[in-house]
């Protein structure tokens, strides 16, 4: 195939790829904008006859600042603490032979095989035995056995793509196995670094469950279970609800949208050292 | 190095506490007479695993689990990595692009299930609209209310929500794959499908691998689309394992038949991944070769 | 594992010694209340006020108050229970409340009642019915309301040519449904479900119930293969025809827009439904569902009983706390449906709702679920039994499995 086919095509395979993936959000994003009083239309329309904003305001309560804060405040100490220690556990799996870090790492692996539904009373149990129940401590550490395990993995097999000579010829050179880590290994791996943080980021920006069962007040809700306030019995407040979402969702595409420059950046240096 | 095993100790410890112990007690519990109306429950073996096993709707819930997993681990995986390539060209609007394909992941689940129960919807949804305007059908499709296409419908949600963890992951190894490999494979007059095969997969196994298992368990697990599109219905044609655990569990008060489903799920899922990791052992030697 | 539990428990309490929640030390009872959120009503604001006024009232007692969002009431309520860290006094859904009994975690209240100023007599005789279980009270009414309501569309009634009136009969409405339903503009004559809730139960127990049957006969035997429950049973799936597609996966929600865009001429609804229409467009009317001609519509009764649980240390406090919120002068201020205290009830509807007297009357002809405490088992099987039937099983057949399924439970 020549450039002058394949360029095109790519360009309308990217639009379909585009639209597909984002109707439903903007699909969302119109729901979001119409007022409360106006039924919805059949067939569906993509636009609302008189958009208004009027369910942002009112889903910007002093609730959802309060979730808001919690989710960033849960959230980012799991980042914070989980990258970190995966990268140095995945980078002592991928360099060294630790029979009993692979038995840890299999049974952790394993722990994600058992089924959150069946465990929510036992595990309610111990947490509030610990006396964490309803503090972000509870959280930060219940996510924390979840994220960490999944980073140290997928960590794992990125750092495995980076080639052992480069550290061995820096310790020619004199560098000490940290410097050579932090100067060599780190760089080299900041695509994954940035896809394992997104990865880490995402799953305790959206979790639900640990988020629903470990905290009771109001005041200690995270935004996924807050999502709950729009859902009666009777019906569910579409407006707000889609409103609230879209709040949620635009902090993280943000993050990522600046971080994707250093996973660009990370193509180079692979082109250059590889 | 010894350092490794020092941050290792308190979250080995996390583990055993806090994934371990609740499963210990669930597996417990299913061999008593467990519920919430019994608060004194009578140990009964396997007596409750063997009522399951008698119950057609349990390999209804076994079967419904595999084509859930394996529908939505195939679709996600692959077209995630035909993204992932898509986004890897150096086309205009990537940057802004590779953030947006995000969006769906991001929403939390129960939202992006009302999102779709409401896309589904054979009146006021948003597909049915496009159905009817291009005349495709002449009444709306009730997506979620035949049991021969639920399945599917909610499977296509998953794949929605589920495929950007792949793209993202994908996207990060191709940025891994040698770029003097590919020159060489061009240089020798390999097309683009010839260096797809020979240089860029191969060279992504590991990490497609690792792709594939954690999507196959996330995707075993995963509750919520499934509970608020159809609720495991019409005629349990949804119903896989986790949601069976919480309508039994929750919506029923009957803990320990919870707690043995929950115990089956573990079993079945292993399963899964044992075949899955049969199936791998070739396709990593064959890369080593 | 007991080890490790401790070490968890002594280093995350040195580490969250400021983040744990400390309560306040002080002579006052603490009572804690929990219930849930279930409609759009901006409750919370009257709750608390009364809530106040309670506090004033008993200076040596203070109420926290913790409402929970209702898609998660259920799995909160539960959890913390059979942690033994449940409140001292909620809400819970009449179909749950034999089941709490049964498990011991509430108490029996009839001494409570004897020597207060509470009296049955005071309740909807369904809703009364509703704390009852093995000859004992477990509770009182707090709020209710009747499954089903017809509310109507009067403009699509007028196109049609047809009086509203009309379809409070079975054959009314059967006659009229045609005429209603025009599925390629867009027009459904009545909104019904067949999905996987509770939904489609209180709908076929209405048309059971309104046609003399029952779902467990007095010898709590299941009675849907009598002749009464089939007809019935037979009736809606007829009726099915007449509502909008994908019934099997149809819930109200769906139902409620449908009706709120002018597409369904009939939604089905309690009478807290009104609010919610009055502050659309659609100009309506509501009538007491409908029966066979000559038989008097019956509804399902729903609604939420406040109980005090086992574990409670202030029985005595969750007593007095009852005894206010059903108080004929308090009642009407806290629910969201229609209080449970006839008195207040009958003061509610006067001032908020439009046919109060059809609504009381429905009220007090409205009969509950079964109140077993595997009722949850039996409404899982009867909306097994509604989408078997509504996807080509005979009713016959269908009804005589579920009773085959009730009957072994």
């Amino acid at each position: 195939m020549t450039k002058r086919i394949r360029y095109p095509l790519l360009l309308c395979l990217q639009l379909v790829t585009a639209t597909l993936v984002l109707l439903p959000f903007f699909w969302m994003f119109s729901v979001s904008l119409k007022p409360a009083t106006e039924p919805f239309a059949i067939p569906a329309q993509l636009w609302p006859d008189n958009p208004t904003l009027e369910n942002y305001i009112l889903a910007l309560r002093p609730e959802f600042q309060r979730y808001f804060l919690n989710s960033v405040i849960v959230c980012g100490a799991t980042l914070l603490i989980t990258i970190p220690l995966a990268l140095l556990a995945a980078y002592s799996l991928s360099r060294f032979q630790f029979r009993l870090l692979s038995v840890f790492l299999g049974a952790v692996v394993l722990a994600q095989f058992f089924p959150a539904g069946a465990m929510i009373i036992p595990l309610y149990k111990i947490v509030r035995s610990a006396n964490l129940l309803n503090t972000y401590l509870g959280l930060i550490i219940a996510y924390i056995t979840v994220t960490l395990p999944v980073a140290i993995w997928m960590l794992r097999g990125f750092l495995l793509k980076v080639p052992k000579t480069l550290e061995e010829a820096a310790a020619v050179d004199g560098a000490s196995p940290l410097r050579a880590f932090f100067d060599i290994v780190v760089p080299l791996a900041r695509p994954g670094i940035i896809a394992t943080s997104v990865f880490v980021l995402i799953v305790t920006w959206q979790e639900f469950l640990f988020a629903l069962s470990f905290t009771s007040s109001k005041e200690m809700r995270t935004l996924p279970v807050g999502m709950n306030d729009y859902i009666g019995q009777y019906g569910i407040r579409y407006g707000e609800l889609m409103a609230s979402s879209v709040m949620i969702s635009l902090p993280v595409i943000a993050i990522f949208f600046f971080l994707q420059r250093q996973f660009v950046a990370g193509l180079t240096a692979g082109a250059v050292k590889g | 190095m010894w350092m490794a095993y020092g941050f290792m100790m308190p979250a080995a410890i996390l583990v055993a506490v806090l994934m371990y112990w609740p499963m210990i007690a669930t597996v417990r519990e299913s061999l008593f007479t467990t519920s919430f109306i019994n608060p004194k429950p009578q140990f009964v073996g396997l007596k409750v695993y063997a009522d399951i096993f008698s119950d057609p709707v349990f390999w209804q819930v076994v079967r419904n689990s595999i084509v859930w997993t394996l529908g939505v681990v195939l679709l996600q995986n692959v077209l995630g990595f035909f993204i992932a390539l898509l986004l890897n060209q150096h086309l205009p609007g990537q940057g802004i692009l590779r953030s947006l394909i995000l969006l769906p992941w991001v929403l939390p689940g129960v939202v992006a299930a009302i999102l779709w129960r409401f896309m589904y919807d054979p009146q006021l949804g948003l597909i049915n609209s496009f159905v009817l305007r291009f005349g495709l059908a002449d009444r709306g499709i009730a997506w979620l209310a035949d049991p021969s296409i639920a399945m599917a419908a909610v499977i296509f949600v998953a794949f929605w929500k589920g495929f950007p963890f792949s793209t993202v992951i994908f996207l990060a190894a191709l940025q891994n794959v040698d770029q003097e490999q590919i020159e060489a494979a061009k240089v020798d007059g390999a097309g683009p499908v010839r260096r797809l095969f020979d240089v860029i997969i191969p060279a992504i196994i590991p990490v497609a691998v690792v792709n594939f298992l954690l999507t196959t368990i996330l995707t075993f697990n995963y509750f919520d689309i499934i509970y608020v599109l159809t609720r495991g219905g019409p005629l349990n044609s949804t119903a896989i394992f986790p949601t069976q655990i919480y309508e039994i569990g929750f919506g029923q008060f009957r803990f320990g038949e919870a707690a043995a489903y929950g115990t089956l799920s573990v079993v079945i899922l292993v399963m899964i991944v044992a075949v899955f990791m049969l199936i791998r052992r070739p396709l990593l030697s064959h890369r080593e070769v | 594992m007991p080890k490790l539990k401790t070490l968890l428990a002594t280093s995350a309490l040195t580490m969250a010694g400021v983040l744990a929640v400390a309560s306040a030390a002080s002579a006052q009872t603490v009572l804690r209340f929990w219930d849930n959120q279930q409609t759009e009503s901006g409750l919370s604001k009257f709750q608390q006020e009364a809530v106040k006024r309670f506090e004033e009232e008993n200076p040596d007692i203070k109420v926290e108050v913790t409402t929970i969002p209702y898609p998660e009431y259920q799995q909160r309520l539960l959890t913390a229970v059979q942690a033994g860290n449940g409140p001292d006094v909620s809400t819970v859904d009449q179909i749950w409340n034999a089941a709490f009994a049964e498990a011991g975690a509430i108490v029996a209240v009839d001494d409570l009642v004897a020597g207060s100023s509470i009296s049955p007599e005071d309740f909807f005789p369904g809703a009364w019915e509703s704390v009852t279980y093995q000859g004992k009270t477990w509770g009182v009414p707090f709020n209710v309301d009747v499954w089903f309501f017809a509310f109507v569309n009067k403009a699509l009634f007028e196109e049609a040519g047809i009086d509203p009136a009309s379809i409070t009969t079975w054959e009314g409405l059967e006659a009229a449904a045609p005429a209603l339903t025009d599925p390629a503009n867009g027009r459904f004559a009545i909104g019904l479900t067949g999905n996987k809730s509770e939904y489609p139960v209180v709908m076929t127990n209405s048309m059971i119930y309104s046609n003399g049957g029952v779902v467990l006969d007095e010898n709590g035997k299941c009675a849907l293969t009598s002749p009464e429950a089939i007809e019935a049973l037979e009736y809606y799936k007829r009726m099915t025809q007449y509502a909008p597609s994908g019934i099997l996966n149809a819930a109200n929600e769906q139902m409620r827009e449908l009706f709120l865009n002018g597409t369904l001429a009939i939604e089905l609804w309690p009478a807290l439904e009104q609010p919610a229409l009055d502050s659309s467009n659609i100009d309506w009317d509501l009538y007491a569902g409908f029966a066979p001609e000559g038989k008097t519509p019956v509804g399902t009764f729903g609604g939420w009983n406040l109980v005090v649980y086992e574990s409670s240390p202030n029985k005595e406090a969750a007593w007095k706390f009852i005894e206010f919120m059903t108080r004929e002068d308090v009642n009407g201020d806290v629910v969201d449906l229609i209080p449970a205290n006839v008195k207040a009830a009958s003061a509610f509807l006067e001032e908020n709702r439009r046919k109060p007297d059809v609504i009381l009357e429905h009220l007090n002809n409205a009969k509950p679920r079964p109140l077993s405490p595997q009722y949850l088992q039996v409404s899982e099987i009867q909306q097994n039994m509604v989408q078997q039937m509504l996807s080509g099983t005979p009713v016959e057949e269908a009804a005589a499995a579920a009773c085959e399924a009730i009957d072994n439970l």
